[in-house]
C-alpha cells in the first residue's frame, strides 16, 4: 500500500497462563495495512480478537510478536500518550466523567495542553451533530447516542489523524445508531480522518467502504476491499447478513 | 486473692477463670439462638489465652534482658506478621505484594516511631522496650489495617472502573494520571475511619491505651496526654501506611508504556 498510516505486520497477542486461567492466544499472525484517509472495518464473532487488535493499534495492548507502524515508525518508538492523541479510541460503552458535557470535553492530562476554548468546544459539538445547549448539561442526563457522540467530540478536540471505534453503535437503539453512523461518515469526509472500526452494523461497513478484515479466533479469514457497498467473500456476506453459523 | 501493688489490683488465675465464664455466656446464647458459633468461640478463647500468655512471657523476657537487638527482633517479627495479615485480606493476588506491604509497613512504622519516640516521648534509652514495643504495635496495627483497606478498595475500583481508567489512557493520560482518582478514593476509604475516630475519641468510649493506663493506676490527666499522642500517631500511621501501599501497589497494575494490566484485575 502506498500511503499506509498503520502497518500491522505478523502481529500476535497471547496471554500467559495464570492461576485459574489457561494460556490464551488472542491474535495470531495478523498482517494488515490501513490507508491514510481510508477505512478499515473489523468484523467477526465475539471473542475473535477484533477489539484486541484495535487496542494494539494505540498500544493499550502490547503484542507478544510482530510490529505495528504508525506513519512509518514502529509504535514502540513513539510516546504512547502522543500516539493515543493522534489515534483516538472511542470505546464501546461511552465513558463520561463526573460533571457537565463541557467538563467532559475539557478533560485532558495534567501534563498535556489542550485548546479547549469556547469556540473549539462548540465546533466539536457541531461536528458530531449535537445541540450547543448540551454543553452545560450534566453528562449523566444524556441519552446513549448523545453520550457516544460526546466521546467522539472529546476525541476530535485532540485533532487526531485516526479514529479507532470499538463497536460504536452496539449499545444504541437503531435511530441513535444511525445518527452515530452519520456522524462517523461525515467526519471521515470533512476531516479526512482515517477510520478503523469494529462493528456488526452492515450500514456502517457499507458507508465507510475501504477494506474489511474478517477475524475468527484471532486469525484472518478474509481481507478484502469493500466494492460499491458490497463484499465478495461469501463467509463475510453470511456474517454481515446474520446467517453465519 | 487480691493484692494491691502500686495501686494495681493484680488478677489471680481464679479471677481470670471467672472472666472466662463470660465466654460461656456467649456460648450459651449462641446455642440457644442456633448461631453455630460455639466451636469458633471456644477456639478463639483458647487462642486468645495462649497467644496473650506467650506474648506476656516473651515481653517479660525482653524487658528483663533489656538489649536493643531483642527489641529490634521483636519489631521485625511484628512487621512480618502484619505484612502477612495485610496481604491476606486482599481479594486477588498482586505480584510482589509481600515486598510492597513489607516496605510500606516498615517505612510508615519507622517514620512514625522515630518521631514519636525520638522527638515526643524521648525515653532513655530510646529503645526502652516498655515504650517502644507497645507504641510500635499500635502504629503497625493501624498501618496494617489502613494498607489492607486501601489495597482492597484499590483492587475493587480498578476492576469496576477499568473502562474509565482506559478512557483516560486513550485520551493521552499517563498511567499514574489515569489511576489518580482511584488512588484518591482508596486513600480516603482507608483514612475516613481514623478521621471519624478522632471526632469521637473519649466521648463514645475511652480508648484502649487510656483505659489500660487508668486501670494500671495512672492519673487520667497523664493518661489523656499519652492518648493524645497516640491518636495523632495512629492518624499519621494510617495515612503513611495506606499511601505507601497504594502508591507501590498501583504501579504493579501499570506498565511503563502507560497500559493497564487487565489480566491482573
Amino acid at each position: 500500500m502506498q500511503d499506509a498510516i498503520f502497518q500491522v505486520q505478523h502481529l500476535s497477542l497471547a496471554y500467559p497462563a495464570r492461576r485459574g486461567h489457561r494460556a490464551a492466544t488472542i491474535l495470531d499472525d495478523i498482517s494488515v495495512d490501513v490507508e491514510r484517509g481510508s477505512a478499515l472495518t473489523l468484523v467477526g464473532p465475539s471473542g475473535s480478537g477484533k477489539s484486541s487488535l484495535l487496542r494494539c493499534l494505540n498500544r493499550l495492548e502490547e503484542p507478544t510478536a510482530g510490529v505495528v507502524r504508525f506513519c512509518g515508525r514502529p509504535i514502540i518508538q513513539l510516546d504512547p500518550r502522543e500516539l493515543r492523541r493522534r489515534a483516538a479510541l472511542v470505546q464501546q460503552a461511552p465513558v463520561l466523567f463526573e460533571g457537565t458535557v463541557r467538563d467532559n470535553l475539557m478533560v485532558h492530562a495534567p501534563s498535556a495542553a489542550l485548546d479547549a476554548s469556547g469556540s473549539r468546544l462548540r465546533e466539536a459539538l457541531t461536528e458530531v451533530g449535537l445541540d450547543l445547549a448540551l454543553l452545560e448539561r450534566d453528562a449523566v442526563m444524556l441519552s446513549g447516542g448523545e453520550r457516544q457522540r460526546v466521546t467522539i467530540a472529546r476525541a476530535l478536540l485532540r485533532d487526531p489523524q485516526v479514529l479507532l471505534l470499538d463497536e460504536p453503535t452496539s449499545a444504541l437503539d437503531p435511530p441513535n445508531a444511525m445518527l452515530v453512523v452519520e456522524t462517523i461518515c461525515r467526519l471521515r469526509d470533512t476531516r479526512g480522518l482515517t477510520i478503523v472500526a469494529v462493528t456488526h452494523t452492515p450500514e456502517l461497513v457499507r458507508r465507510l467502504g475501504g477494506a474489511l478484515l474478517y477475524l475468527v479466533k484471532g486469525r484472518v479469514q478474509a481481507y478484502e476491499p469493500v466494492h460499491d457497498g458490497g463484499v465478495i467473500d461469501e463467509r463475510l456476506q453470511a456474517f454481515l447478513s446474520g446467517t453465519h453459523p | 486473692m487480691r493484692s494491691a501493688v502500686f495501686g494495681i489490683i493484680e488478677l489471680s488465675w481464679w479471677q481470670l477463670a471467672l472472666a472466662l465464664l463470660l465466654v460461656f455466656v456467649i456460648a450459651a446464647i449462641s446455642l440457644r439462638e442456633r448461631l453455630g458459633l460455639e466451636r469458633d468461640l471456644v477456639i478463639g478463647a483458647v487462642r486468645a489465652i495462649v497467644q496473650l500468655y506467650l506474648v506476656g512471657l516473651i515481653l517479660a523476657a525482653v524487658f528483663s534482658a533489656a538489649r536493643w537487638y531483642w527489641v529490634l527482633m521483636i519489631l521485625v517479627v511484628m512487621v512480618a506478621i502484619a505484612t502477612h495479615a495485610a496481604v491476606s485480606r486482599l481479594g486477588k493476588p498482586i505480584p510482589g505484594v509481600y515486598w510492597i506491604a513489607a516496605t510500606a509497613l516498615t517505612l510508615s512504622t519507622a517514620a512514625t516511631l522515630t518521631y514519636v519516640i525520638g522527638v515526643v516521648i524521648e525515653p532513655r534509652p530510646w529503645w526502652e522496650p516498655q515504650y517502644l514495643i507497645p507504641i510500635a504495635g499500635m502504629i503497625l496495627g493501624n498501618s496494617m489495617t489502613s494498607a489492607a483497606l486501601a489495597g482492597d478498595r484499590l483492587q475493587s475500583d480498578l476492576f469496576a472502573r477499568r473502562d474509565e481508567v482506559e478512557a483516560r489512557l486513550a485520551l493521552g493520560f499517563s498511567g499514574r494520571e489515569a489511576v489518580q482518582p482511584l488512588v484518591r478514593a482508596a486513600l480516603r476509604a482507608a483514612m475516613i475511619p481514623t478521621v471519624n475516630g478522632m471526632m469521637t475519641v473519649g466521648v463514645v468510649q475511652l480508648p484502649g491505651m487510656m483505659t489500660g493506663q487508668i486501670l494500671a493506676g495512672a492519673s487520667p490527666l497523664t493518661a489523656i496526654r499519652y492518648q493524645i499522642v497516640v491518636v495523632f500517631m495512629m492518624a499519621v500511621a494510617t495515612t503513611l501506611g495506606s499511601l505507601g501501599f497504594v502508591r507501590l501497589a498501583v504501579g504493579r497494575y501499570l506498565t511503563p508504556a502507560h497500559q493497564l494490566r487487565r489480566y491482573l484485575l
